[in-house]
């Protein structure tokens, strides 16, 4: 007893220091929480199956696949950034010069070759997403998922301008439109050309290195699905860990199927 | 203060041989890498690359190029389909004497982008 208060007492004098034991207690903790975290991040690290299998509470919008199912397939070493299909996207959709519907991201390539300039692009736009974070955080339910054709679509009149679903959108395809005063992004063009019976966007269609494809996979005899699905392929997409099921597929594969060579 | 004009003067005129040294190499190939924009934004061509790999000036001048700098861009035929049948860059690019124009894509176009790049940080503001 007399042991205790006299530790009190002791702890109240040193009222700035902390206890040896407290701060180990402390440490322990903060390595428990920092464990935690790692976790987590470990989590993004594991091949899309089994992270998607995390992502399982949260459900696929609508019945999928959806008829039609559009998705988009690009080839990326074939993109030459000449950006037909950004004219061609700003001209169709009224795209302001501030906005974007597609981007094209770059970066130099990395390989011992006589030339400096070498570049590598990757075109990327809204990925039309089987579990679109965008349509889970909207306030007014101004973003929706289409029942029918699976596309993400906006209702201009309902959107309120509060950005939340630019911050959720893990490919960063929405932009704010202040003509409008709401967000617009990608819609595979289905209010300028789908709708009215054109069967493929507009970057499709202006694209000179055959980098992107268009089409239905819910016919499964169709040149699209049999384009996917040929064996032997590494099909990517983009930040499979987000669990939002993007329905944009990336292949590796210039004409021919040839392979890069290596620098001489 | 006499002894430092000199100093400078001196340091001056090296600079100038040595740029104008660097500008008469510079000339010799073409001065620095030809940019096509035309019929898609952009291509790159470097002398510095090709040169010295059995290739002289006459290999490609002015039978395959003229020997003015873009002209070729006039022509209607110069594109990748007339590549593909020998035509222009296609001569060597085949596949056989060096890598066919069907496959590294970004070896030569290096897009709107990285003709920005190369107007800013390789060239200099114009």
């Amino acid at each position: 007893m007399k042991s205790t208060a006299s530790n009190k007492a002791g702890m109240l004098n040193n009222r700035g220091k902390v206890s040896l034991k407290e701060r180990r207690r402390f440490l322990g903790l903060g390595l428990k929480i920092t464990g935690a975290f790692l976790g987590g991040s470990l989590l993004s690290l594991v091949p899309a199956e089994s992270a998607r299998s995390e992502l399982l509470g949260a459900s696929v919008i609508g019945t999928f696949p959806y008829q039609p199912h559009y998705a988009m397939l690009i080839y990326k070493d074939r993109c030459i950034d000449c950006e037909r299909c950004l004219d061609a996207c700003a001209q169709t959709n009224n795209v302001p010069s501030y906005g974007y519907r597609i981007t094209i991201l770059n970066r130099k390539k990395n390989i011992a070759a006589a030339s400096k300039m070498i570049r590598e692009f990757l075109p990327v736009l809204c990925n039309q997403c089987n579990r679109p974070p965008c349509v889970r955080v909207c306030p007014t339910r101004a973003t929706y998922k289409d029942k029918t054709n699976g596309i993400v679509l906006i209702n201009d009149s309902l959107c309120i301008g509060c950005k939340a679903c630019m911050t959720a959108c893990p490919y960063n395809a929405r932009y704010y439109d202040r003509n409008s005063e709401s967000v617009d992004k990608c819609d595979f063009c289905f209010r300028r050309r789908l709708q009215n019976g054109v069967t493929t966007p507009a970057c499709v269609e202006v694209c000179p290195a055959d980098a992107m494809f268009f089409g239905d996979l819910s016919d499964q005899n169709g040149d699209f699905y049999k384009r996917l699905h040929a064996p032997g392929q590494n099909i990517l997409v983009l930040r499979p860990e987000s669990g939002s099921m993007p329905n944009v597929f990336y292949l590796s594969g210039l004409h021919g199927g040839s392979k890069m060579r290596a620098p001489e | 203060m006499k002894r430092l004009t000199r100093l400078f003067f001196l340091f001056s005129s090296l600079l100038a041989c040595l740029g104008t040294a660097w500008q008469a190499g510079a000339q010799e190939y073409g001065g620095g890498p030809i940019v096509f924009i035309k019929p898609v934004r952009a291509v790159i061509f470097e002398h510095r690359v090709h040169l010295g790999k059995n290739l002289t000036c006459q290999s490609c001048h002015p039978e395959i190029f003229a020997k003015k700098a873009g002209q070729v861009e006039e022509n209607d035929d110069f594109t990748m389909a007339s590549f593909r049948q020998g035509k222009y860059c296609g001569r060597c690019h085949d596949g056989t004497t060096a890598f066919s124009v069907d496959t590294d894509c970004t070896w030569c176009h290096i897009g709107v982008q990285g003709h920005k790049h190369l107007e800013e940080y390789e060239l200099g503001i114009k």
